[in-house]
């Protein structure tokens, strides 16, 4: 049996990908992407932590399963929302750069 | 019996009146010059209720009622009547002579504008008048003692359009409120200590000495200050000349009979503590000589005619006070009610005069002369009162200053007593040359229309001159069968300080007395009548006396300076301050120093989301290794 570190690894190394992502990249798009890498992470976390930590048998074994199918769910509702508000933008700034993004300020 | 706790019924009947005229100028939207029936009713009430409250005191009844006003902060705050003696001879001074100037002032103030409001005034003043003097709640004392001082500020200042008489009434109510502060200061410093604004338990917690030493001095120290300021006395006297740039009838209410009297009430009232503070009794005795001395002299170098007569107010008032200083509680209280009745007289006549030669506040007495062919009835109640001033027997005058005499021989020292008949010397001297001028002598071509004021103007004086004649005959106890009083009371000492005591005539003394009253009348008509010159040696010797007296001493110069010089300078150095350093630098500074941070800080809130995200990134990350490294 493969050992959860592995699993764990790999979750931080999906999620160190999907936060250099949205740190550097300047693209609107771009960053979303990395956003569903970050989500994605925390799936695989939740999935192994499911597994290895609840006995088979166990009716509790499901709920890390179940905690990663909303993950995913809300994820594509976030990225539909996202996508929407990223061509509402392009449509008023014919860019999707974020550094030219920066009316948040004082 | 008629019970003594109706007495409220006094000061209430009189502030309804106030009510009533303020109200309906209120409703008509004007200061009528008429109806002013109210306050000459509710007045006239107060005093015909003095006579069944007389009576029920001589037959003994009750003379202590307490309810509660309302608790707050853990004390409980009472509204109360004492009606002993003192309270009671106040009450019957307040009244009568409330009444009989209010009578004078239908005739001397008619036509006036603002009359109702006069009379409303006049009202007030003789609610507070009476709630200062029948309370026995120190709390009381106090609102009614600044009532009071209001109402003569709005008196003195009831002619308003000239600036001397605005000018008059502002000295007379912050001059006052210098003493005030220091009767507050007073109270609160009693209250503080012993928990309670009831006179009667302060004095019962001052004879059973409660006090330390140092308290009873200060909180009696400060108690005087305020009867300074409110009875004139040295070097808080000035007001009172000034304040004769209110109406006459005002001057001998308030100026002469009633207002001024209140510091020789306080004291009274308050005397055993004066008598447990040595010093202070010291101080008293000192400031009602040098008050008595001052005024005189004031008086004996003053020209205008309400002038001398408010010195001589403020020398009388000074004997009083003198008296109480020796803890001669019966001989004050005479000599106030005394005081009181030829006061009022003489200004009440000299209102008459005003009358008579068209003035309305001041004129000089060298222009005036040979009235007495004019005004037969003022001239000749006028002489009374000023021989009853002077202390020519069997004046009231005479019997009541014989009896301060008395107290100081008794208890003073004779450096004292030598100062007082000087005083009673210079009295008798300055009265005559006011007589003299005004009423002897040619009459002025100028003064040729001068008639006798109407019978609502001669009747009070007349009832007073009568009153002035025969008062003094209570001091012995000749009449006590007459008027039938119970126990042993003999006489106004008796009555006054409820108990079988009398004056204690003097023969020697009372001889004394009349002797000097009698040379002061002789001095004066000789160098007034005959225009007698005094020797040059003399005239040498006096001539800086009387360029300090003519210069009121210099206290109004002294003053003015203080208040140019260091109060204004005061007032500019802490206006400066407040302007450049509070606000300037405290108020607008931290608003500056907020902007300027706003500025600098603001440069965080980059717009850069992905800043936003590395800095919280970067947070989560310490926080995770300072998490781990802690576990």
């Amino acid at each position: 049996m493969i050992a959860i570190e592995y699993y764990l690894v790999l979750g931080a190394a999906l999620f160190a990908v999907g936060v250099y992502g949205v740190l550097v990249r300047r693209n609107a798009v771009l960053i979303l992407m990395s956003i569903e890498l970050m989500l994605q992470a925390v799936n695989i976390n939740l999935l192994a932590f499911s597994s290895y930590l609840i006995p088979r048998g166990d009716t509790e074994r499901h709920l890390g399963f179940i905690f990663a199918i909303f993950v995913i769910t809300i994820a594509a509702a976030e990225v539909g929302l996202a996508l929407g508000i990223v061509l509402r933008i392009y449509r008023n700034r014919s860019s999707v750069n974020v550094d030219e993004l920066n009316r948040m300020k004082w | 019996m008629f019970g003594l706790q109706w007495a409220w019924l006094a000061p209430v009947a009189c502030i309804g009146a106030f009510g009533i005229l303020a109200l309906s100028a209120l409703l008509r939207r004007s200061l009528p010059s008429s109806g002013v029936l109210p306050a000459v009713c509710a007045i006239g009430f107060s005093f015909v209720l003095f006579w069944f409250l007389l009576n029920s005191l001589i037959n003994g009844a009750e003379r202590d009622f307490t309810v509660s006003w309302f608790d707050a902060g853990g004390g409980a705050f009472n509204l109360g009547l004492t009606l002993d003696p003192v309270a009671m001879v106040m009450m019957g001074v307040i009244t009568f002579v409330s009444l009989l100037v209010q009578i004078y002032s239908l005739g001397y103030m008619r036509g006036q504008p603002r009359l109702a409001w006069y009379f409303a005034v006049h009202s007030l003043f003789a609610a507070s008048m009476l709630g200062l003097v029948l309370t026995n709640s120190l709390l009381v004392l106090y609102i009614g003692w600044e009532l009071v001082g209001i109402c003569s500020y709005l008196l003195i200042g009831f002619w308003y359009e000239r600036r001397s008489a605005a000018e008059a009434a502002k000295k007379a109510f912050i001059t006052t409120r210098i003493g005030d502060v220091g009767l507050l200061v007073g109270i609160l410093l009693l209250y503080y200590k012993l928990d309670t604004f009831h006179i009667p338990d302060i004095l019962r917690a001052v004879e059973a000495g409660a006090l330390s030493d140092g308290v009873m001095t200060l909180s009696a120290i400060l108690i005087f200050l305020g009867a300074m300021g409110k009875s004139a006395q040295f070097p808080l006297h000035v007001w009172l000349p000034d304040a004769m740039e209110g109406p006459t009838p005002v001057s001998a209410l308030i100026h002469a009979a009633t207002m001024v009297v209140a510091g020789v009430y306080l004291v009274s009232r308050m005397l055993p503590l004066f008598e447990a503070a040595p010093a202070v009794s010291e101080l008293v005795i000192a400031i009602g000589l040098v008050t008595a001395v001052m005024g005189a002299t004031m008086a004996l170098t003053s020209n205008d005619l309400k002038r001398v007569l408010a010195y001589s107010t403020v020398s009388q008032i000074g004997f009083m006070i003198l008296a109480l200083g020796h803890g001669a509680l019966a001989a004050a209280m005479f000599h106030l009610a005394t005081h009181a009745l030829f006061k009022a007289l003489l200004f009440l006549g000299a209102g008459n005069v005003l009358h008579a030669v068209g003035e309305h506040s001041d004129v000089d007495i060298r222009r005036l002369g040979g009235l007495r062919s004019r005004m037969p009835v003022t001239s000749a109640v006028f002489i009374i009162a000023a021989l009853a001033l002077s202390g020519i027997p069997p004046l009231s005058g005479f019997w009541s200053k014989d009896e301060i005499l008395q107290a100081i021989w008794n208890y003073g020292n004779p450096a004292t007593l030598v100062i007082t008949i000087a005083a009673f010397f210079l009295s008798a001297l300055y009265m005559t040359r006011l007589v003299w001028l005004v009423f002897f002598g040619k009459l002025k071509p100028e003064n040729q229309s001068a008639h006798e004021a109407p019978a609502v103007m001669t009747g009070p004086i007349a009832l007073l001159g009568i009153l002035t004649l025969v008062f003094g005959f209570t001091a012995p106890d000749w009449l006590d069968n007459v008027f039938g009083l119970p126990g042993n009371a003999t006489g106004f000492a008796g009555f006054v300080l409820d108990k079988a005591d009398s004056f204690h005539e003097h023969v020697v003394l009372a001889a004394i007395s009349s002797v000097v009253a009698l040379v002061g009348i002789a001095t004066g008509l000789a160098l007034y009548r005959q225009g007698m010159k005094l020797p040059d040696t003399a005239d040498r010797v006096l001539a800086p006396v009387r360029t300090l007296a003519t210069n009121k001493y210099y206290l109004d110069d002294a003053y003015q300076w203080a208040i140019d010089r260091v109060v204004l300078a005061t007032g500019a150095a802490t206006a400066w301050f407040d302007c450049y350093v509070v606000n300037d630098t405290g108020v607008d500074g931290s608003g500056k120093i907020t902007a300027l941070a706003s500025r600098v800080l603001r440069r965080h809130q980059t717009g850069q989301v992905s800043n936003y995200i590395l800095v919280i990134s970067a947070g989560a990350l310490i926080f995770v290794v300072a998490i781990t490294l802690a576990a």
